[in-house]
């Protein structure tokens, strides 16, 4: 549609004193039986830029990385490498040039010591045997470099996720990697961690290493990178210099139209408490018991730093692991809840946070998994109401515009989006009074962010009582009608709409300040 | 019922080619045994079928059969205990038996493959040590109880010596109709496929799912105790060494065959049983076709299983990336 | 509470198992101790046990009888295990002789050994005891002989071929059908047909000790031969089941049926004519007999071991004119009566 113009952005001004790029895609494209994932995309990459790759999922950013890092072959187009075209036949052979890939999920052999994982499938070795003095020697050096205080003999598996992270990128620097490809490093990551990233990432890229940085997290985006590719369905929709790249830029190349109003949080009134917590403490923490109350129709978000206990909050409400001691109110009466089934039967409803493995039974149908909590209301006599379960599922497919060929689809067929769609809708279809949301839009793209945002204003005006744990500040900003903030398993503050910036909620995530819970 | 084409694609060739290939396949003797044989086996193997669709395993089963196949004889002729108490105990050990696998692979989280390879164990050495290893059979008595093994009905038009229903059969019939009904009609069905595939969220999702795998496990041995019966009605004689052993893995395979994962959440009760007639097909082909050296039996049904294994799997992964271009688009 | 319940159930049930199992009490009266351990558990050998535990009494010796299952592996467990107790003799059925002659001959070396029932010829066992399965063979033959007159279609149905037994029991019956000389050392491959004589001896059939299979491989030779005129069970359970399946066909009476072994409903088939005979060994002899030679040669008395090493208890056969006595005879060993009832 557009290309003309953005390949005009793209063509680097033919200067022969100037060297190649350090990294070079031209009209790349790929294809996966039935969908083509890359339509012929473009980049380039110089030595020491940051450049930051975004989309919304399915847009082609992990093939095309998969493709630099040598996981995957690409079927047309050129990757050039210091103007040479390469072809890489594995993941050894970007090493070779350089080009080194951190996938979202750490691939570290977590029962191993750091240095093992640094130096794993290149071990040195001395008379046939480990040379360990020269390795734990050696990752020193690279830990140095990520800036991590740790010793190369701990078990990987004993340190937190941030500092996981960290290893991956010595263990890049130690193949003396020139391209950091980097997908989504921060989704796992405390707000502390990322700035320690953020940290080490610019250090990097000022000693001439170029970093690639794949995210969904738009101001992280606008915070780091110096330039930004945006790819909208396997194509280039478009690039973003540091000084254009605002918020509203960067979506509107990723979705293709504007959006105007991304939180659009409208004043409501609350009724009475519709949900009780007192004194509970959780299997985690047992040190803090945990006080609060929400209102039907409130939302209340949960502020915190990862790890400070505000999943295994939720899990414990819910009754997935059962309370130590305390009580709980369900508008009004006093509840016991030790198992989810008493939890639904008091009309509570959790969206984990674990999508794919908690939410949803990935290879049954999109009709199969939205019944599955109400399917028990809806028997007659043990026996399936199919009836029912089709009207139910037809209806939530066509309010929550779930994207899907029909609802006999299996959900692992479906976008993270979707999917997350599926499974608030198995929990609407119970109509529930009190809904807890862990995470609700971790991993899925802007479009589908805002229906979840809208949804869940609509179900407020309802007057369903919503509590959702984020690790987004721009989305407890924007979402909370009050906020309360968690540290090290304790509640160390509630925030009101007007209240809440990013320096107050990070002053109570990080134990710095507390401030009394206040229900109102 | 896509998930059923390539078993019974692979059980028609092998029925086609064994019948060009033996004159005596399709006699109506030979039918009529091998309708036989199918009813015994598709019953355990619809058991087992049951506890693979919630991921588990149970290696019990051949033990299963030879405990009660040799206890009831031994109830009835050796301790001439009544009838109805007889079969009253029968039923009830087996019942017992699945909910003690249940309970202790649901509540003290003991793996399946450990409790049930203890059972296969202890089954048969209990069995051993109260028959003295002596063989169990009713003789010449109980011909009326018998009959539930051995008789047979007849089809209308045809002499009932030339060619009858064996009432095993029957019996299959009932087992696997009340099967599917449950499996594809009842909530319950359904809860034990959710929980195959993710038990996990089958919990978050409000499903007592310890109390739906306990329910496997009853139905599986409750069914390797009707097997176990059948077997010893229709053979009348058993030793305790050797009744019933590998049965559980005859019915693990025609299980796998019909389309049960073992990784859990699927499976149909029709390829189930199209699983089990094709491997009592096989192994009637190996005996009636003369070229075919009767000592491969055992390579000739590992290359099928694993024929029909492959041809199941291709079958999916066509209709897999199908769907997926279907929710790209 | 419930849990705990079912779960010391289950405990009980396994610690009672594993009692069961146990060593059995030993030395403690000083006296001399000898083990008889068979090839696999079969009713057979619950007869043999008889023989031993009354040679036993009156020789004024401990015995142990072990049944190990698992065939030849199972099997060298056990007697590793003796060794290990310390005996003063075993007597064995040897599970697989071709593959077994190292442990035999290191038993050999440090306690008195002799085979029985099934021989280890290159060991350096002692003595054998027991039937020439061949030549037993060659009686089951002359009873197929008796039952078909005029010749017709055989199958023989066994559990396998690869222990001695089966095998040479095997032979013997078809060298004797065809009309062949002696060799026991003569094998004709199990899938081949074999002519002579008038009979055609179809093939074999093997069941590695299902007796489910048995019974089918019997239904898929009605299947496969309707015309056939004799069939020859050669493992213990492999008459009953030929004749569940002759009678599931209404065919008993019409296939005429030649046994090995005793077990009840075989010699029950001879009392009512649908079986033409069986041969018996002497399991009862075997048991006695082997303790006896295990006493004598532990006091140095050679006096009971021929020249060729091989005691012979001979294989008898069974048909409708004798059945009632051995019958009642066979109860007096098994205890199943007691004597003189």
């Amino acid at each position: 549609m557009s290309d003309s113009d953005q390949q005009q952005g793209l063509r680097t001004p033919k200067k022969s004193a100037e060297p190649p790029d350090l990294l070079r895609v031209c009209g790349v494209t790929k294809s996966f039986p039935g969908v083509k994932a890359l339509k012929g995309v473009d980049l380039h990459l110089k030595a020491g830029e940051l450049l930051a790759v975004i989309g919304e999922n399915g847009a082609g950013k992990s093939t095309l990385m998969k493709i630099l890092a040598g996981v995957q072959d690409y079927d047309e187009g050129e990757v050039l490498v210091d103007g040479l075209t390469v072809r890489f036949k594995g993941v050894e052979d970007a090493f070779d040039k350089g080009i080194a890939l951190i996938h979202q999920e750490l691939n570290l052999a977590d029962n191993l010591d750091v240095a093992a994982n640094i130096f794993l499938g290149r071990e040195p070795r001395k008379a046939g045997l480990l040379d360990k003095a020269r390795m734990r020697r050696e990752s020193s050096i690279f830990l140095d470099r990520v800036g991590l205080k740790v010793s190369p003999d701990q078990i990987v598996s004993d340190l937190t996720i941030g500092h996981q992270q960290m290893i991956e990128i010595a263990k890049a620097l130690s193949v003396d990697a020139r391209v950091l490809i980097m997908d989504e490093p921060t989704s796992s990551l405390s707000q502390h961690e990322t700035e320690q990233l953020f940290k080490v990432i610019k250090d990097l890229a000022s000693k001439n290493v170029a970093i690639v940085y794949i995210s969904h997290r738009l101001s992280e985006v606008r915070e780091l990178a110096d330039r930004v590719t945006v790819l909208r369905d396997g194509d280039n929709a478009g690039e973003l210099f540091r000084q254009e790249a605002t918020h509203d830029n960067m979506v509107r190349l990723m979705v293709g139209r504007d959006i105007s109003k991304y939180y659009a949080l409208e004043p409501r009134s609350h009724g009475a408490v519709a949900l009780k917590v007192d004194k509970v403490r959780t299997i985690q923490n047992p040190k803090h018991a945990l006080s609060f109350e929400i209102k039907s129709g409130e939302i209340v978000g949960v502020a915190g730093l990862v790890g400070a206990g505000r999943t295994e909050m939720l899990q414990t409400l819910f009754g997935v692991m059962p309370a130590l001691d305390g009580s709980m109110e369900v508008q009004g009466h006093s509840v016991v809840i030790r198992s989810p089934i008493q939890a639904i039967q008091n009309g509570l409803a959790l969206v984990p946070e674990d999508r794919k493995q908690q939410g949803l039974v990935l290879e049954m149908a999109v009709r199969e998994n939205m019944s599955l909590a109400s399917l028990g209301r809806d028997q007659n006599k043990g026996f399936l109401n199919h009836r029912r379960e089709q009207d139910i599922s037809r209806e939530m497919v066509a309010e929550m515009k779930i994207k899907t060929p029909s609802d006999l689809q299996e959900v692992q067929y479906l976008s993270g989006g979707n999917q997350q769609k599926v499974v608030l809708g198995k929990w609407l279809a119970m109509k529930p009074r009190v809904l807890f949301l862990d995470e609700p839009t971790r991993g899925i793209d802007v479009g589908a962010k805002q229906d979840i945002y809208k949804l869940m204003e609509k179900l407020a005006e309802e007057g369903v009582a919503i509590l959702f744990v984020s690790s987004e500040m721009e989305e407890i900003i924007g979402m909370s009608d009050r906020a309360i903030v968690m540290h090290e398993g304790k509640l160390t503050g509630t925030l009101m709409r007007d209240e809440l910036t990013e320096e107050s909620v990070m002053q109570l995530a990080t134990g710095t300040q507390t401030k009394p819970i206040s229900n109102n | 019922m896509k998930k059923i084409y390539g078993i019974l694609g692979v059980f028609t060739v092998v029925f086609i080619l064994t019948a060009i290939m033996s004159p005596s396949f399709l006699t109506p003797y030979n039918m009529e045994r091998l309708i036989l044989r199918t009813s015994l086996f598709g019953i355990i193997s619809i058991g087992v079928a049951f506890v693979i669709i919630t991921s588990g395993i149970d290696l019990s089963i051949g033990s299963i059969i030879c405990l009660i196949g040799c206890g009831l004889p031994w109830l009835l002729v050796k301790m001439t205990v009544p009838l109805p108490l007889a079969i009253l105990i029968v039923v009830t050990l087996s019942l017992l038996i699945g909910l003690v696998h249940g309970v202790l692979i649901t509540k003290l989280k003991l793996q399946p493959f450990v409790v049930t390879l203890c059972g296969l164990l202890m089954y048969r050495g209990i069995t051993r040590g109260f028959t003295g290893d002596q063989t169990q059979g009713f003789g010449k008595f109980f011909s009326e109880l018998r009959w539930i093994g051995v008789g047979k009905v007849a089809v209308p038009g045809v002499p009932i010596d030339t060619f009858g229903i064996p009432v095993p059969f029957f019996l299959l019939l009932m087992v696997a109709i009340l099967a599917s009904i449950f499996l594809n009609r009842t909530i319950y069905g359904r809860y034990l496929l959710a929980l195959g595939c993710n038990e996990q969220a089958a919990r978050y999702s409000g499903i007592n799912t310890d109390r739906m795998i306990i329910l496997a496990y009853i139905i599986c041995a409750a069914m390797a105790g009707l097997g176990g019966v059948l077997f010893i009605l229709d053979g009348n004689s058993a030793q305790p060494v050797v009744l019933g052993n590998f049965y559980e893995l005859y019915a693990i395979a025609a299980a796998v065959l019909g389309g049960c994962s073992l990784r859990g959440g699927q499976g149909t009760i029709i390829g189930v049983v199209i699983g089990t007639a094709l491997m009592q097909v096989l192994r009637n082909m190996i005996t009636l076709v003369d070229w075919i050296p009767t000592h491969i039996e055992y390579a000739v049904i590992g290359a099928v299983i694993l024929a029909g294994v492959v041809a199941d799997e291709v079958v999916k992964r066509i209709s897999a990336s199908r769907r997926a271009a279907a929710s790209r688009l | 509470m419930r849990k705990l319940i079912i779960l010391s159930a289950a405990l009980a049930v396994v610690l009672g198992g594993i009692t069961a199992c146990g060593p059995r009490e030993q030395g403690k009266s000083g006296k001399p101790r000898f083990a008889f351990v068979t090839n696999m558990p079969a009713s057979f050998w619950v007869i043999a046990k008889k023989g031993v535990e009354k040679a036993g009494n009156d020789f004024g010796v401990e015995t142990s009888y072990h049944m190990p299952t698992g065939n030849a592996a199972g099997q060298k467990s056990v007697l590793e295990n003796l060794l290990a107790r310390g005996v003063d003799g075993i007597a064995v059925s040897v599970s697989d002789p071709a593959n077994q002659t190292d442990i035999l001959d290191k038993i050999a070396k440090k306690t008195i050994l002799v085979t029985v029932d099934a021989d280890a010829p290159d060991s350096e066992r002692l003595v054998y005891i027991g039937v020439d399965n061949y030549t037993a063979g060659r009686q089951c033959g002359k009873l197929v002989r008796e039952a078909l007159p005029g010749g017709g279609k055989v199958m023989i149905f066994v559990g396998s071929v690869d222990q001695d037994n089966g095998r040479r029991r095997r032979q013997g019956v078809i060298d004797e059908l065809v009309g062949r000389d002696s060799d026991p050392s003569r094998f004709d491959p199990i899938d081949k047909g074999v002519t002579g004589n008038g009979y055609e001896i179809l093939g074999t059939l093997t069941d590695q000790g299902d007796p489910a299979r048995a019974k089918a491989n019997a239904e898929d030779t009605l299947s496969r031969h309707p015309d056939i005129g004799c069939m020859v069970g050669l493992f213990a359970y492999n008459p009953p089941a030929i004749m569940e399946a002759l009678s599931q066909a209404n065919k008993l009476n019409k296939v005429k049926i030649v046994a090995f072994d005793e077990d009840n409903d075989t010699l029950q088939g001879i009392i009512d004519g649908t079986v033409s005979g069986t041969i018996v060994q002497n399991p009862y002899e075997y048991g006695y007999k082997s303790i006896e030679v295990l006493v004598a040669l532990n006091k140095e008395d050679t006096s009971l071991i021929p020249e060729n090493k091989f005691i012979d208890i001979p294989a008898r056969t069974i048909v409708k004119e004798n059945v009632v006595a051995f019958w009642d005879d066979l109860k007096i060993k098994t205890g199943e009566t007691e004597a003189g009832e």
